[in-house]
């Protein structure tokens, strides 16, 4: 059988396996269960004009450009396809338990947008489910919204930043009941409770830091850090993110060209409970396209968004970023390749959601969860994390720390026990302002770092109990 | 770096080499910075590839060692090297070079003709093997029939098992190749491309296949191939008769995106390239992946995972006339998926599915 | 001001097959002197016939070309601000292609 869809090479031969994503013929995704008209055999027939699943309506675009199911389906069937990977991305990973509360990461561009209206969503089902059911054994989960607000470091007109404000809380305060709290807050206080000036401290901190791409990544682990604060400080104990799979495939190229193979799987996967407030990402199978598309047809597109991030980067991260576009216009299935080829290496023990032991939670909901949570695919199980970035430490990295010794001194608790990518692109390279360098660090990373060492110092000593002659010796 | 406005430098550098500290230096020292002078960075890069073939154990002495010679600059300077610093350092290694033919005129011809130079130049013995004697097809004649679109499939699985064929004439113990640090890099990042995660489990390796029936080694996995590129230049400076034309059936436009992605790359961060590499032996893929199983062709008795090499299958439809028997299975728009049960056959690879929903 | 300029590594093909190029530049009206900068954008118009991409990015070569300068590695003189002189040789190789 011929192609029709643009950039494939050559004859395909395809099973069902790659129907579910790509923009393969629609000869053979027809769902012949979903109806009873026999299925159209014209190859690649757009012309008929009608939707492939509901045969009813026409699809929202006829070009064979379009990089997703956008080419195929019409609108209605487009969005309940693509709600269908969200909800199959929570259910099948235990995402979100009837007694959580969840935090959605929200930006103001699409992807966090599409990730809490389906969380919304799905929220609003569970609440009618409860209100119909008899015993009301599972309870709906809470749903809360975070914004943090970066123009400190990328300064915004004060209006226009109020105005994006107000947007994003007319957003929330427009999704149906139950009633959502939108949070907002600034980057600098991560740095809360140690100094009174905290934009000097950020900014110090972000100067001293001399590499483009180790400023742009040491932000990135600065705003996790708050949204970890965020929700923990606001009783939330899931964190969705609306990362999706470009933008996964993005981070699994540059986190090779940064030498972070070992720990790039703990960043890849549905969960990742490394963090106090285990961090979701139910959007991991959607395409960028695809959730802009989705925007763009809600007409939930038309929400203002803050350009937050700075365009005209100069770093590894934007080479990367464009690299990945071009070979999405090349390939478009391009993108979910690189992060299936990353998908199976092998996971950390901490992605996945953590067991409810509590025997206060309803025992329906300890049931359901553990349903889910059987995954029981090997692991790397790894008690050592990278103080600046929480990547897991391999055995490497970790005999690095070997000669921190027991010193209280910030810069052995940081230079010594960090990841090499961290030590090459944050870490100040000049001896003298490493110990300044350390105290524009928040308080929170340093307490973190005092504590893994201490954790990272027993384990390196029983893995390497061999080859150690003595402190001592080992010093001279 | 100096800004030193209208001073000209070429003729008053105010500095010299940092090895000798008597002659002017030529160039800077990739990893160091370093200023150095010709002749001191021809001891520092053969002492350098010494040292990597010292460290590694890529040779034992009495070995038979195959060079795959291309022609280009790094097989060259390879082949240069290695009988330099044969002689130097006694390993005792017998040294041949060998090529191959893939029957592409204005291309192989004319670097084989560089080749056949190097034979004389470095008086080592050349076998050159042919697609046409080993296949009966030159890849002109197969891109006649399956025009520029897969050939370099057919290319790259033919190159693969003529190398080693080529070996087991030579009855070498070993074969090495000219692949740098870049080319390991790119292998890499390709591997991901394309979904081929059991080439990317190895692909790192300094020393590959060892348990098959002939080795391969790579002695310059280390040396980057940057600007100032410590091959080229050793290359140039020894004016060392190389062929540097890229294959007329240019290959897949993905690759030259990653070779160009990588030379970006190099230029704002050269470490990048080494840190691909780290990242490459870091990698582990999980058991619950399905990887092929090595066992032999029942036809021509190569090593595969199949009942028929992939050789024999492209083979067989190139002379059946349905040239495209081959790569059905394992290519097409979104097939690169499925590269890790490559040479598998359609059934095996649906059971593949079982990996459930984390396996797309 | 007369230069050897020396295309190889595949970047001859790009100004007609022919590897080196006994050139007269000519510098700016009021200007003496003539720089790596100057001497590349007299390449680009006046000796690359196709694909001038695969030589230059930017104002600069592109990633992969090797320059030298009077056989040294033009990083050394400067790069875009080596000065030249008469009778220099300035060599361009690509590292692109073949291995």
């Amino acid at each position: 059988m011929a192609c029709s869809a643009s950039g494939c090479q050559s004859n395909c031969y395809r099973n069902e396996e790659d129907d579910r994503e790509a923009p393969t013929p629609p000869t053979q995704t027809t769902p012949s269960s979903s109806s009873g008209e026999p299925t159209p055999i014209a190859n690649g027939n757009h012309s008929h004009g009608l939707c492939l699943k509901c045969k009813a309506n026409r699809p929202i675009s006829s070009s064979s450009s379009g990089s997703g199911d956008d080419a195929r389906f019409c609108g209605d069937c487009f969005r309940s396809n693509l709600f269908g990977k969200f909800r199959l991305a929570v259910t099948s990973n235990a995402m979100i338990s009837p007694t959580d509360r969840v935090l959605v990461a929200f930006s103001g561009g699409p992807s966090s947008r599409v990730a809490l209206q389906f969380v919304h969503e799905m929220q609003h089902k569970a609440q009618q489910n409860f209100d119909a059911s008899r015993d009301r054994s599972l309870p709906v989960f809470g749903v809360g919204v975070a914004f943090i607000d970066e123009s400190a470091v990328f300064p915004v007109p004060s209006c226009e930043a109020a105005e994006g404000i107000e947007g994003m809380r007319l957003i929330v305060s427009n999704l149906a009941l139950p009633t959502k709290e939108l949070l907002v807050v600034p980057i600098e206080s991560v740095f809360s409770s140690e100094s009174s000036n905290e934009k000097n401290q950020l900014s110090k901190l972000l100067d001293a830091v001399t590499d483009a791409t180790g400023k742009e990544d040491l932000l990135v682990h600065l705003r996790m850090l708050s949204l970890q604060k965020t929700a923990a400080e606001n009783g939330y104990n899931r964190l969705v993110l609306g990362s999706c799979t470009s933008r996964i495939a993005s981070h699994v190229l540059s986190a090779t060209v940064k030498g972070k193979g070992y720990s790039l799987p703990a960043d890849i996967q549905y969960v990742d409970a490394r963090w106090n407030v285990p961090v979701v990402l139910p959007l991991r199978d959607c395409h960028a396209e695809e959730l802009n598309m989705l925007c763009h047809l809600d007409g939930f597109g038309s929400l203002k968004t803050i350009e937050l991030i700075k365009s005209p980067c100069s770093g590894i991260n934007s080479l990367v970023s464009s690299f990945v576009k071009l070979l999405q216009e090349e390939n478009p299935s391009r993108q979910s390749t690189i992060v299936r080829t990353a998908g199976k290496l092998t996971p950390f023990h901490f992605n996945r959601i953590p067991e409810i032991i509590d025997s206060n939670v309803p025992l329906a909901t300890r049931r359901r969860q553990k349903r889910y949570n059987l995954k029981a695919n090997e692991s790397i199980s790894s008690e050592s994390f990278c103080p600046v970035c929480n990547s897991p430490l391999s055995r490497s990295d970790l005999v690095g720390t070997r000669n921190a010794g027991s010193s209280c001194k910030l810069s052995d608790l940081f230079s010594a026990a960090c990841c090499s990518s961290c030590q090459f692109q944050i870490l100040p390279k000049d001896p003298t302002s490493v110990e300044n360098f350390y105290t524009h660090f928040p308080q929170l990373l340093v307490s973190r770092a005092k504590q893994n060492k201490s954790e990272n110092l027993n384990l390196l000593r029983a893995q390497i109990q061999d080859c150690l002659l003595s402190d001592s010796e080992d010093e001279t | 770096m100096e800004k030193e406005g209208d001073a000209k430098p070429k003729n008053t550098a105010p500095r010299l080499c940092c090895v000798c500290n008597h002659r002017r230096p030529a160039l800077k020292r990739p990893k160091t910075l370093d200023q150095i002078c010709r002749e001191c960075f021809y001891e520092v890069f053969e002492e350098e590839i010494h040292q990597v073939i010292v460290e590694n154990q890529l040779f034992k002495p009495g070995e038979r060692v195959a060079i795959g010679a291309s022609g280009g600059k790094d097989s060259t300077v390879l082949a240069y090297v290695l009988s330099k610093l044969n002689r130097q350092h006694q390993y005792g290694l017998d040294l041949f070079l060998l090529s191959i033919d893939e029957g592409i005129t204005g291309y192989r011809d004319d670097s084989l003709e560089t080749v056949k130079r190097n034979e004389i130049q470095y008086g080592l013995p050349l076998k050159v093997v042919s697609y046409k004697d080993l296949y009966g097809w030159t890849m002109d004649e197969i891109v006649k029939i399956i025009g520029l679109k897969n050939n370099c499939t057919f290319c790259g699985v033919f190159r693969r098992q003529a190398l080693d064929r080529g070996a087991a004439m030579l009855k070498v113990d070993k074969v090495a190749t000219g692949h740098n640090a870049d080319d390991i890099a790119e292998t890499v990042l390709l591997n991901i491309l394309r979904g081929d995660i059991a080439r990317l489990s190895r692909c790192t390796a300094i020393t590959t296949g060892e348990d098959g029936p002939i080795p391969r080694c790579k002695p310059f996995k280390f040396h980057l191939l940057q600007i100032p590129n410590c091959i080229l230049t050793y290359a140039y400076f020894k004016r060392l008769d190389y062929f540097s034309t890229e294959c007329i059936y240019s290959p897949n436009a993905y690759r030259g995106f990653a070779r160009e992605f990588i030379k970006d790359l190099e230029r704002i961060r050269p470490r990048a390239i080494l840190d691909i590499i780290k990242s490459g032996e870091d990698f582990r893929i999980s058991t619950t992946t399905k990887m092929p199983e090595q066992g032999t062709c029942e036809r021509c008795g190569y090593i595969s995972s199949q009942k028929w090499c992939k050789a024999c299958v492209l083979l067989e439809g190139l002379n059946r006339g349905l040239p495209k028997l081959g790569i059905g299975r394992s290519r097409g728009l979104n097939i690169e998926r499925k590269k890790d049960v490559k040479e598998n056959n359609l059934t095996e690879s649906i059971e593949s599915k079982q990996c459930g929903t984390l396996d797309f | 001001m007369q230069l050897t300029l020396e295309f190889g590594g595949g970047l001859e093909l790009l100004c007609e097959s022919k590897k080196i190029h006994k050139v007269n530049v000519e510098t700016q009206k009021g200007v003496e002197k003539l720089t790596m900068k100057d001497l590349l954008t007299w390449v680009r118009t006046n000796l690359i016939k196709e694909r001038p991409e695969m030589f230059m990015k930017g104002d600069t070569v592109r990633p992969g070309v090797l320059v030298l300068v009077n056989d040294c590695d033009w990083e050394l003189s400067g790069q875009l601000n080596t000065t030249l002189e008469e009778k220099d040789v300035v060599v361009f190789i690509s590292t692109l292609h073949g291995g």
